[in-house]
């Protein structure tokens, strides 16, 4: 069938579809109204709650920081800081880079075009924020155990022992797995990119 | 209250539309109901931005496919919805009773088209002119002439598989 064609009985159908009114008042009314409040809702929740808890244990690390009385103990200690600063701040950026495409401006290609480079951006965001909260994790177990119980883990314990092991194991597989689910969403934006070029 | 009713009256005038590209956009009768929704809300949201120096279509049909492609595998985080089910469904339903099998296969092989080639297959089949497409689309009255080809092979292609 040629597109000429279906075109045709395409219109023919339309006229069948929008013959059919099912929409009521109160239908759209609620729509918008019911909508606005979870818009709302869904973009604040999950980032703002996660954003407060880092900021909360930054500032937590900040007042102690005279507790941290080694060399390596001080510099984990400003690392975690600014990590549990810099990541969360990056992140919520980009998420609301992509939440603010202005739908009623641009036209179908602007906001395909912002969209797919706001999209690529935040997988970057996403796929270092991952890699970077290993050397977190990694960072912040000396300085938690200093701030909590007062020990210098690195000299009087031997958690290090299986610690990192496990957290290594774990970064492996997890990076992996990043890695692989991020590759998909990456190439699926760059391909929307090069489409657009397309003259 | 009077932009409201006139706002209500534009989206029933034109519920047809935002079905046809919650349909094309796409795969499950779920994330349809979400698109719906979603359109209607940005549609009421830009309403004031809309000042009549545009055609009421072209604004309309530029906020729903906007709103389609930003909305693109979004994550899963939707909240709760309006209870537009039954109605969907039975719309749905009545869709499935309009499209013999022919129309129903071209239908498919459209969804399977990339993001850039639905929209300006949509536009091509609501009957919209090069010169339409191009002002909704941003392309240019050439690019969408070349697109449109390009589109027809492909159809063809996938039809013959």
């Amino acid at each position: 069938m040629e597109l000429e064609e279906l075109r045709n009985e395409w219109q023919e159908m339309s006229k069948e579809i929008e013959n059919q009114k099912i929409l009521t008042d109160k239908l759209i009314i609620d729509m918008t109204q019911n909508k606005f409040n979870n818009k709302l809702k869904s973009i604040s929740i999950p980032e703002t709650i996660g954003t407060f808890v880092c900021f909360a244990i930054a500032i937590l690390i900040l007042i102690n920081f005279s507790k941290l009385d080694t060399w390596y103990l001080q510099v984990s200690g400003i690392f975690s800081a600014l990590f549990y600063i810099i990541l969360p701040i990056l992140s919520l950026k980009t998420i609301y880079g992509m939440k603010r495409i202005d739908i009623s401006q641009g036209n179908y290609k602007d906001s395909l075009e912002i969209f797919a480079k706001n999209k690529m951006q935040f997988i970057k965001v996403q796929k270092w924020s991952y890699y970077l909260s290993f050397v977190l994790v990694i960072i912040c177990l000396p300085v938690a155990s200093k701030l909590i119980k007062g020990t210098d883990i690195l000299l009087e314990s031997a958690v290090w022992l299986w610690y990192l092991p496990f957290v290594f194991a774990f970064l492996y597989f997890f990076s992996k797995w990043v890695f692989k689910k991020y590759k998909g969403a990456s190439n699926s934006a760059e391909e929307l990119l090069k489409e657009l070029d397309l003259t | 209250m009077q932009k409201q009713q006139e706002f209500i009256n534009l989206i029933k005038e034109n519920e047809g539309v935002i079905f046809k590209v919650t349909l094309v956009y796409t795969f499950n009768e779920e994330d349809q109901k979400d698109l719906y929704q979603e359109i209607v809300y940005q549609l009421w949201k830009s309403y004031d931005s809309f000042r009549g120096d545009a055609k009421i279509s072209t604004w309309m049909y530029r906020i729903a496919l906007n709103t389609a492609i930003t909305n693109l595998k979004k994550e899963k985080r939707k909240g709760e919805r309006v209870p537009i089910d039954y109605s969907l469904v039975s719309k749905i339903d009545q869709i499935d009773t309009l499209m013999d099998d022919r129309i129903k296969l071209l239908y498919n092989h459209i969804k399977r088209l990339n993001t850039v080639e639905k929209g300006i297959v949509l536009l091509y089949l609501e009957g919209k002119s090069y010169d339409e497409i191009a002002t909704i689309s941003g392309f240019s009255e050439t690019n969408v002439g070349t697109r449109l080809n390009r589109i027809k092979q492909k159809l063809k292609s996938q039809i013959k598989k």
